[in-house]
Parts: C-alpha cells; sequence; structure tokens
C-alpha cells in the first residue's frame, strides 16, 4: 500500500461516517421484543421484570464490585436509573427506557438494564 | 532512553493527563455511554509522529493508568481496551500517511478506540445489546478524531522536527 491522497481518505472516513449514522437512526428507531426489562451487574443478572404486569412503581438499589451504586426504579412500562453516584450520571441521563433496543448502561458500575421478551437468550445460554 | 527522552516522555504524559482530567469536566451535550471528545489524543498523535511507536506507548500507558485513578469506578478496563486498539491501528497506519495526514490518524484511532472500547464494555457487562450503540459513537467518533488528529497535524507543522 502506498501513500492516498487527503480525498482519498476524505471520502473513505466520510463515507464511514454516513453509514454509521445511518445504521444509528435505524437502531434506534427500533423497537424490543418485549416488556421484560433485564438487569445486569458486574457481568451477572441480577432482577428480571416484566414491566407489563407491574401495577405500582419500587426501586431497588444496586451496588457494584466498584463501590458505586445506581438506584433503580421499575415502573408499569419502564425502567430508569434514579439516581446514582457515578461520577458521569450518563445512566440517570437517559432517563426512563420502555420499548428501545439500546440498554442503559452505567459504565463507571458496570450496569446495563435492557428491556427483552423474558426468555433467556441463547447468548445467555452461551456465556453461563 | 536518555535523560532528554524521559523528560520529553513525562511532559507529554503530564499534558495528556491535564487534557484528560480537564476534558472530564465538559458535560456531553447528550446522554451517551462511552463517548467522550477524546482531546488527550492530540497528544498520542503527536507522539506517533514525532517520537516515534516505543515512546508513545509509554506516554498513552502512563495517562491511562494515571487517568483512570481521577476517572473513578471502574473504567481503567474500558480505556485499557480502547487505547491499545487505537495504539495498535496507530501503528499500522503511520507508514502510509504523509505529514499532512495526521488528522486520518486521529480518525482512525477513533473508530479503533470504540470497536476496543466495546469489545471491553460487551465482555465486561456480558450485554451484547451495547453494540446498538456503536453506529452512533462511531459517526460522532471520526468527526471527533479527525479534528484532534487536525490540531496534533498543526502542533507538529509549528513544533517541526524540534521535539519539545
Amino acid at each position: 500500500m502506498k501513500q492516498r491522497s487527503n480525498r482519498f481518505w476524505l471520502w473513505l472516513l466520510g463515507a464511514l461516517m454516513v453509514l454509521s449514522g445511518a445504521i444509528a437512526f435505524w437502531v434506534f428507531t427500533r423497537t424490543a421484543a418485549g416488556t421484560t426489562a433485564v438487569v445486569t451487574l458486574d457481568g451477572r443478572e441480577v432482577c428480571r421484570v416484566d414491566l407489563a404486569t407491574l401495577t405500582e412503581g419500587y426501586t431497588v438499589s444496586y451496588t457494584g464490585e466498584g463501590g458505586i451504586t445506581n438506584v433503580v426504579e421499575f415502573a408499569p412500562g419502564g425502567v430508569r436509573v434514579r439516581e446514582a453516584d457515578c461520577p458521569d450520571q450518563v445512566c440517570v441521563r437517559q432517563g426512563w427506557i420502555k420499548t428501545g433496543v439500546a440498554p442503559i448502561v452505567c459504565l463507571p458500575n458496570r450496569l446495563t438494564i435492557k428491556i427483552t421478551d423474558g426468555q433467556p437468550g441463547q447468548l445467555d445460554g452461551l456465556v453461563r | 532512553m536518555t535523560t532528554k527522552r524521559l523528560t520529553t516522555c513525562a511532559l507529554l504524559t503530564a499534558i495528556a493527563l491535564t487534557i484528560f482530567v480537564a476534558e472530564a469536566q465538559i458535560p456531553l451535550p447528550f446522554p451517551m455511554p462511552g463517548m467522550k471528545l477524546g482531546l488527550a489524543n492530540v497528544v498520542t498523535v503527536y507522539a506517533m509522529f514525532a517520537l516515534g511507536p516505543k515512546d508513545t506507548f509509554l506516554i498513552l500507558l502512563s495517562r491511562i493508568l494515571l487517568g483512570s485513578l481521577f476517572a473513578g469506578g471502574s473504567t481503567l478496563f474500558y480505556s485499557l481496551a480502547g487505547g491499545l486498539c487505537c495504539y495498535l491501528s496507530m501503528v499500522l497506519l503511520r507508514r502510509f500517511l504523509s505529514p499532512k495526514q495526521l488528522w486520518v490518524c486521529g480518525a482512525v484511532g477513533a473508530i479503533f478506540h470504540n470497536l476496543g472500547q466495546m469489545g471491553a464494555a460487551i465482555l465486561i457487562a456480558r450485554t451484547p445489546q451495547l453494540i446498538y450503540y456503536l453506529p452512533v459513537l462511531l459517526a460522532l467518533g471520526i468527526p471527533a478524531g479527525g479534528f484532534t488528529g487536525l490540531a496534533a497535524q498543526l502542533l507538529k507543522e509549528r513544533l517541526g522536527d524540534r521535539v519539545p
């Protein structure tokens, strides 16, 4: 491979950017297959709640190995991190998730919350 | 390693760490796990072309290890995976780029940083669905990386072959 022109790189990287943007748009307009919220902490599933059958909301606190705590609020039809003492607060600002495929993530505490169809997935089975 | 080389590496590590800590204070426009400007990468790109891969590795590794002390939480493994992927891509790409193309190094580095970080996050959190964030991280990371690379390029042009 030889050196390429600036124009070559501009087109290549520009195309990658537009393609990623298009896929991102497609991803965020998709909806999840079910109504079950699955909470994972430090790589282990710690909670599974069917949001469709809830009649009133409640909160649960999760403290990871790093000593950070996320207060997760389950409510009929949605789940969110209500408060957290992580440094970036990204999980709190993500707000409620209801039907989206993108999970809530607290990277510093290794906590994720996703919406699934309630069936243990193949990937889950493989990991265990 | 001569004393001058050691001092240069220490200086660049200190600059990178300062940028890293200062950047963490900038609030994100919207919540996106794993998203950041990556301004500390200016130092990595600059060092890669001004000092070479060996010194850059030491600077990058020191910055990541020290940076994780300031970041809080268990973020070391994400940064380490992202940083190493980014570093390897830059080492391979380096010889195919002219001095006017450091911005490419920044953009490609950003892509591989995101790939490495995403891989680590999926393994650690055991949540494959995190991959849904990858496209948006790439779409935003490519221009951000391009600009940090461009900053390094302009810095290199100003300093010439003089190493600080």
